[in-house]
């Protein structure tokens, strides 16, 4: 049985080191994280996004996200939804204010005591926010919240476990192997321009971008014997969707 | 012209905290009159100001870790940075003072930050040979 990552929300703070409000929203993601909801969320890097964190782009495509931002910029909600996927939630500093009555925050390097109480609400609202996605049904295929009626669109089964990664089969030599996510994964490469050379497809060969193979491990743990019928596997859907595509694109 | 830090924004480990205090102990008390802060954050969204500001100023960067997610996102925003600080290093030189704590730093993080401080203070008087007041 492959081993997935247990169902976690990201939060995404945008930690804006020029003002007061970025201060709010790390110190408020570090409390969900630390204490209010540890075992339900991680925390996802926004400047890794752009420093080659794969990890942190995989799991924000698959996986629930709460942007947490301390202006109207919206930097972690604008650059999690460029590089990665649209997050699930997003909660701006000022809303909270607003609807707690809660003075502008003050400092920098160390906030005010009176701007405690606003860490504080802003984490109940991330806190709120990670309990509504983790009782929703969520789509990695789509990446958004299922509505209760809406099936999802992806074909493959979905997984035992239950966590709603769906789950596709490959035969090869006969062998039928199962690998978590590989729809979404191998979507995702093909928009990120991952395309089977055109000769590589009339040979017949089967080629697998190192970078998707390595995306495939994170969510599938593959024994070392069965390496070999994997990367294979994986090469024959790989090829079989990239000529859909191109045919579906004429 | 001012000297641009840019700490990592790293808000997992203590090392990224240990940046942050650095960055602010130098931008606030250190070298205020001639040193700035730019988040990393409005360079991973491609803030046309922030952009400017890391490629038409000097820039320090100071990383966590081995990512280098300030140094990476200044040069993609068009940067270069002047020089490049990692906490690793600054603990291998300073290794009396074992950071811990996140969203506080315990005494050790504090002073390592400190130290770093005062070496990002010591590269901003290089480079704009100007002596700290």
């Amino acid at each position: 049985m492959p081993s997935l990552p247990q169902r976690k929300v990201g939060i995404v703070a945008c930690s804006g080191e020029e003002m007061a409000e970025g201060t709010v929203t790390r110190l408020a993601a570090l409390r969900v994280l630390e204490e209010l909801r540890p075992a339900d969320t991680v925390t996802i890097c926004l400047p890794l996004f752009l420093a080659g964190g794969e990890g942190d782009r995989a799991f924000a495509k698959f996986y629930p996200t709460i942007a947490v931002d301390g202006c109207e910029k919206r930097c972690a909600a604008r650059a999690t939804e460029l590089y990665s996927n649209k997050p699930a939630a997003s909660i701006l500093l000022d809303d909270v204010l607003a609807e707690r009555g809660l003075p502008r925050p003050q400092g920098l390097r160390r906030l005010t005591p009176e701007s405690q109480p606003v860490v504080d609400a802003l984490a109940e609202a991330i806190a709120a926010e990670v309990d509504h996605l983790m009782a929703s049904r969520w789509s990695r295929a789509e990446g958004k919240v299922l509505e209760a009626s809406e099936p999802a669109r992806v074909s493959s089964a979905g997984c035992a476990c239950g966590s709603g990664i769906p789950v596709t089969r490959v035969q090869v030599n006969g062998r039928a192997l199962e690998i978590m996510a590989l729809d979404p994964i191998l979507e995702m490469a093909y928009g990120q321009g991952l395309h089977v050379p055109v000769n590589s497809q009339a040979a017949g060969a089967s080629t697998v971008p190192a970078q998707l193979m390595d995306t495939v491990r994170l969510y599938n743990t593959i024994p070392t014997e069965d390496d070999v019928a994997y990367v294979e596997a994986v090469a024959i859907a790989w090829q079989s969707f990239c000529a859909a595509k191109e045919q579906a694109h004429g | 012209m001012n000297v641009i830090i840019v700490p990592c924004s790293g808000i997992g480990k203590s090392y990224g905290t240990v940046t942050r205090e650095a960055a602010y102990l130098v931008a606030e008390e250190l070298r205020p009159d001639d040193t700035q802060i730019v988040p990393l954050s409005l360079l991973v969204l491609g803030d046309e100001d922030a952009q400017a500001a890391v490629r038409d100023a000097q820039v320090i960067t100071l990383d966590g870790c081995k990512l280098a997610c300030a140094t990476v996102n200044v040069s993609q925003a068009g940067g270069a940075a002047a020089r490049e600080f990692t906490v690793l290093d600054c603990y291998r030189r300073n290794k009396q003072f074992k950071p811990q704590g996140i969203a506080e730093l315990n005494e050790g993080g504090l002073a390592l930050a400190r130290a770093l401080a005062e070496e990002v203070a010591q590269a901003a008087e290089e480079l704009t040979g100007t002596e700290r007041n």
